[in-house]
């Protein structure tokens, strides 16, 4: 059943760290220059979107100029980006690959399928608002985006990377352990109130220090019910009689 | 194309209804009993072992399934369409497992669609949508359309340069609220009802051409 829920606003606990070093502002802005000249992208391509991005990795458009390129695993990726339709089935999978991937991460959504369902806006099986389940940094709407736009895309990116802390605005990917009650509450919606994920969010906010007020709520309530403990998986090779 | 064994072989069966479409493409139309003994005759008799698929199509106003079934013969080199209704009420059929064994894959697959069950089918069970629980999404009386206006949200999206541009006469010829239709047609009870209405509203609302 539909469900609107809404983002708490509330500040975060986070106690603001008096900084004594005066270089301490210059190694921030060192930091974001360096971390927005370096992204490894995992592309997790669901949908057409991804015949778009051949060429904007080889030679015509050539992404690697921007510093941008292609990962194998969420594990060393800096960037998810989401090409096309994300089916109900598949957005469960993009949520686990969004949950391993190490901090601070970004998303990017393709196509305007994944702004609003795009061309399957009718259908029972694709999830419509892709950041009602993950934060989104930037959506790159078309369908497709031509290459141009893709850049375009991590231009805006890179720069958000650059600017943010300067401009004291939230990153996207805090917003996932600071709000993390309202999007679990969308994907409990869609998945179930069995749904959980191997990874543990609450517990990297705490890491992060991260927690704040919309970090809790009814459905991490719901969540802890029926958490179950991450068990060692035993070693095994299956041999065939 | 052996046309007499192949004809010899269709005529065995009472009540059945012969198309040649093209030259190796023939349509046959049987009832439900027999079926299976069709299938089995040209499978024994003219060597029709590829079942290519089966298709399923929902006559609702009828209230009956069709199910198709295609088979191929490699020796005759001709696509067979058998062709059969069901009720649409006591959706359950025979499997055919036992003579093609692909037919496990795509009955599991008309179950889950559109929820024929077929008898002696080995795994009668969830295949694709393994998060679904709703009713089969094939069918016609599903309305797909209600299904997510009642479960998805939206992304509003009213910059201010478009607004520079609506006012100046342009813009956007269709609003997706419009193209969504809000629910409305959720409401009439038919799907033809419903049809006529979706054309309405597209003539009425549509394209400034």
């Amino acid at each position: 059943m539909k469900k609107e829920l809404k983002i708490k606003e509330t500040q975060t606990k986070q106690k603001e760290q008096k900084r004594t070093n005066p270089l301490a502002h210059v190694f921030d802005d060192f930091i974001d220059f360096c971390q927005s000249k370096s992204l490894f992208m995992l592309h997790y391509c669901t949908g057409c979107g991804a015949i778009e991005l051949p060429p904007a990795m080889t030679s015509r458009f050539d992404m690697e100029r921007l510093g941008v390129q292609p990962m194998v695993t969420p594990r060393q990726a800096d960037i998810l980006l989401v090409t096309g339709y994300v089916s109900v089935k598949t957005l469960k999978r993009v949520i686990l690959t969004y949950e391993q991937m190490q901090s601070p991460k970004y998303v990017i959504g393709i196509c305007s399928c994944t702004v609003n369902g795009g061309m399957y806006w009718q259908s029972y099986a694709t999830a419509k608002k892709l950041n009602e389940y993950m934060p989104v940094d930037v959506y790159i709407a078309g369908c497709m985006p031509r290459p141009e736009a893709v850049l375009e895309g991590l231009h805006r990116l890179k720069h958000n990377i650059k600017n943010d802390r300067k401009e004291q605005k939230g990153s996207a990917w805090k917003d996932y352990y600071q709000n993390y009650d309202y999007y679990l509450g969308n994907q409990q919606n869609l998945f179930g109130d069995e749904w959980q994920t191997p990874v543990d969010v609450i517990a990297e906010a705490k890491l992060y220090g991260l927690e704040s007020d919309g970090t809790y709520g009814e459905n991490t309530k719901k969540l802890e019910k029926v958490q179950q403990p991450l068990l060692e998986q035993e070693m095994k090779i299956r041999m065939k009689p | 194309m052996n046309k007499q064994l192949i004809d010899y072989i269709l005529n065995a069966v009472n009540d059945i209804k012969v198309t040649h479409k093209r030259e190796r493409r023939i349509r046959v139309d049987v009832e439900a009993d027999s079926l299976t003994t069709l299938l089995e005759s040209l499978k024994g008799q003219a060597s029709f072992l590829h079942l290519s698929a089966i298709t399923c199509v929902d006559w609702i106003e009828e209230n009956q399934f069709e199910l198709i079934y295609h088979v191929w013969s490699y020796e005759e080199k001709c696509l067979v369409s058998v062709h059969t209704r069901i009720n649409r009420d006591r959706a359950k059929f025979v499997s055919v497992y036992d003579l093609y064994k692909p037919a496990d894959f795509f009955e599991r697959d008309i179950y889950e669609m559109f929820g024929v069950f077929f008898i002696g089918s080995p795994r009668m069970e969830k295949f694709i949508l393994t998060e679904w629980f709703g009713m089969p999404p094939m069918r016609k009386d599903f309305d797909s359309e209600a299904y997510v206006q009642e479960t998805f949200n939206w992304t509003e999206y009213n910059p201010d340069w478009l607004q520079e541009l609506t006012d100046q006469g342009g813009g956007i010829a269709i609003k997706p609220e419009d193209i969504r239709m809000a629910g409305q047609l959720h409401n009439m009870s038919t799907h033809r009802e419903r049809e006529s209405a979706k054309k309405d509203q597209v003539v009425g609302k549509g394209w400034k051409s």
